[in-house]
């Protein structure tokens, strides 16, 4: 009696534990995504605002079209999807129905089309940011997700918690506020700059306008610069712990403008490149502050 | 010297001891004057400051305390011995009279699951031009009221509702599934909102632990900067960004119960 029991016991686990992996599985490829795509015709320049409170990517991209075309995708039964047109603003939000106890189990994930002049308000919890080839002022916000820019302009404000920024070929103004993100500026040439994080590491690799002011600070992460001899530029480094690594001494001249002469001691660093006419300030509290000149 | 060859030596080197270009410069310039006795007030007043109070630990239980009696976060519940008694219990459940209902009733849950939970994907909608403001909702519907695969299967799942409307016309708050716009908690959230638990639901696990592992970056560059500030207190660039984490943390702490999440 005893086997026969164990032999029962078993056989009724084992076809439990299939059943269940059997459904399981089965839930998972029967669940495609929602896919829903909407079309929003617009006048003028239109203001996108795209709240996403759960997991996701939001990509934009520009059209010559009067319009703008929202393109959503999202967990099934977990993610509600709301659209509003005011006139030339677009309100999305996309808000999650269940908790999520799984890393992208609730998502939402989006792709805009919108003409090349408009104003961007978009946040999201993770998942990239994507913007290409927009011309406005956005704000771009992301608790883990990095954020990626090409080819924009306007004023820019970017605010992460974890994620890091790349920014290439823009122009404008930026902002830039993060705790453990980094940010890389890239052939652009913006006339201001403000990136500020806590253990990201920053690098400006761009055209310094005349009369631009670019201030990058970092309390453990490293500050890079780098410019070209033919550039008009003030560096004022400072850094409290962290050592300033100045590897284009030969094209630093000492302040011209009289004032800083004795700031260069220690861990701090004034010098001018051409006539001084753009403003740079770099600082960390730990971090590596490194200045080069571009090959 | 000059006044501001004064300015430049006070930026520089502060107060003490000053050269004698400057002192004589002093007895000159009451501009100048007034501004060293200023200064010198400054400082002397910010030396008997202590140098980092914190805030004291009931400060903090009690602020909690409010907090989760407003609903704002959640305290975890400490282990009761109602849960020790079902712990117990457990060993009971597998028997396998039991295993074998609920695995069948498992089963039957997840066919009937698949049976409803299929639905028809690629909408598409274009909204003409005209209306002022158009608003498409597209909740998902419970399970329980949606339509069983089959005959989801003949006829055609129901387009997303889309309704144009005037945004003058008082229908649309008088409506009972009247949300407001999804912008207006975009950059701030509102205390209703993070009472809503809605809210609450969806919340990601990645930007929870995210938010977590930053808050605790933060603590330990606040730590570090007051452990400086304890050896060198005069030294303005630690001050700077002492404060500059303290605002970090504040908008952090903010985000953390923006999102209706609790910081333990």
């Amino acid at each position: 009696m005893i086997p026969y029991l164990e032999i029962n016991d078993r056989t009724v686990l084992s076809a439990v534990g299939t059943a269940i992996l059997f459904c399981a599985a089965a839930s998972a490829v029967a669940a495609p995504p929602d896919h829903k795509e909407q079309h929003f015709a617009v006048k003028g320049r239109p203001t996108v605002v795209l709240q996403n409170i759960v997991d996701g990517r939001i990509e934009v991209k520009s059209s010559k079209n009067p319009e703008v075309v929202v393109i959503s995708t999202s967990s099934p039964e977990k993610v509600a999807i709301d659209l509003e047109q005011a006139g030339d603003r677009i309100d999305i939000s996309a808000t999650g129905l269940v908790n999520s106890t799984q890393p992208h189990e609730v998502e939402a994930n989006f792709i805009l089309t919108v003409p090349e002049e408009t104003e961007l308000q978009l946040k999201t919890q993770t998942g990239l940011i994507y913007v290409e080839q927009v011309n406005g002022d956005m704000q771009l916000e992301s608790v883990a997700g990095d954020v990626n820019l090409k080819e924009v302009s306007g004023y820019i404000i970017v605010k992460t918690t974890g994620g890091s920024l790349k920014c290439t070929q823009c122009t404008g103004k930026l902002d830039f506020a993060s705790i453990g993100g980094g940010a890389q500026v890239l052939q652009s040439s913006l006339m201001r700059i403000n990136l500020m994080t806590a253990t990201g590491n920053l690098l400006y690799d761009g055209e310094f306008v005349r009369t631009g002011i670019y201030s990058m600070k970092s309390t453990k992460g490293s500050v890079e610069v780098r410019f070209s001899p033919t550039d008009s530029l003030d560096v004022d480094a400072r850094s409290l712990t962290g050592a300033v690594d100045n590897q284009a001494t030969e094209f630093l001249r000492p302040d011209v403008h009289g004032s800083h002469h004795s700031r260069n001691r220690g861990n701090s660093f004034f010098g001018t490149v051409g006539q001084g006419l753009a403003k740079v300030e770099l600082s960390s509290y730990s971090g590596t502050i490194r200045i080069l000149k571009r090959p | 010297m000059q006044c501001k060859d004064f300015e430049a030596l006070l930026e520089q080197d502060g107060l003490d001891p000053l050269p004698l270009a400057a002192r004589s410069h002093l007895t000159e310039c009451s501009a100048c004057r007034n501004l060293f006795a200023d200064l010198s007030v400054i400082v002397s007043s910010a030396r008997e400051f202590p140098a980092e109070v914190d805030p004291p630990e009931r400060l903090w239980v009690s602020l909690r305390a409010q907090m989760a009696a407003e609903g704002l976060i959640k305290q975890s519940a400490p282990a009761s011995t109602e849960k020790a008694a079902w712990w117990q219990a457990l060993p009971s459940l597998f028997r396998p009279r039991v295993l074998a209902s609920a695995g069948g009733a498992l089963a039957l849950a997840f066919a009937a699951f698949l049976a409803v939970h299929k639905k028809p994907v690629n909408v598409t909608n274009t909204n003409p031009p005209t209306p002022a403001v158009a608003r498409v909702q597209t909740p998902a519907q419970p399970a329980a009221v949606q339509q069983p695969r089959s005959r989801a299967a003949i006829a055609p799942a129901p387009a997303p509702q889309m309704v144009a409307k005037r945004r003058s016309t008082p229908a649309t708050s008088a409506t009972p599934n009247f949300k407001p716009a999804p912008s207006a908690d975009v950059y701030g959230g509102t205390l209703a909102g993070m009472q809503d638990p809605q809210n609450l639901a969806g919340t990601s696990v990645e930007a929870d632990a995210s938010l977590r592992e930053n808050l605790r970056i933060i603590n330990e560059v606040i730590a570090e900067c007051q452990k400086h500030l304890k050896k060198h207190p005069n030294d303005a660039l630690a001050r700077e960004y002492l404060a500059s984490a303290y605002q970090q943390k504040a908008q952090l702490v903010a985000a953390i119960l923006d999102s209706g999440r609790s910081e333990q």
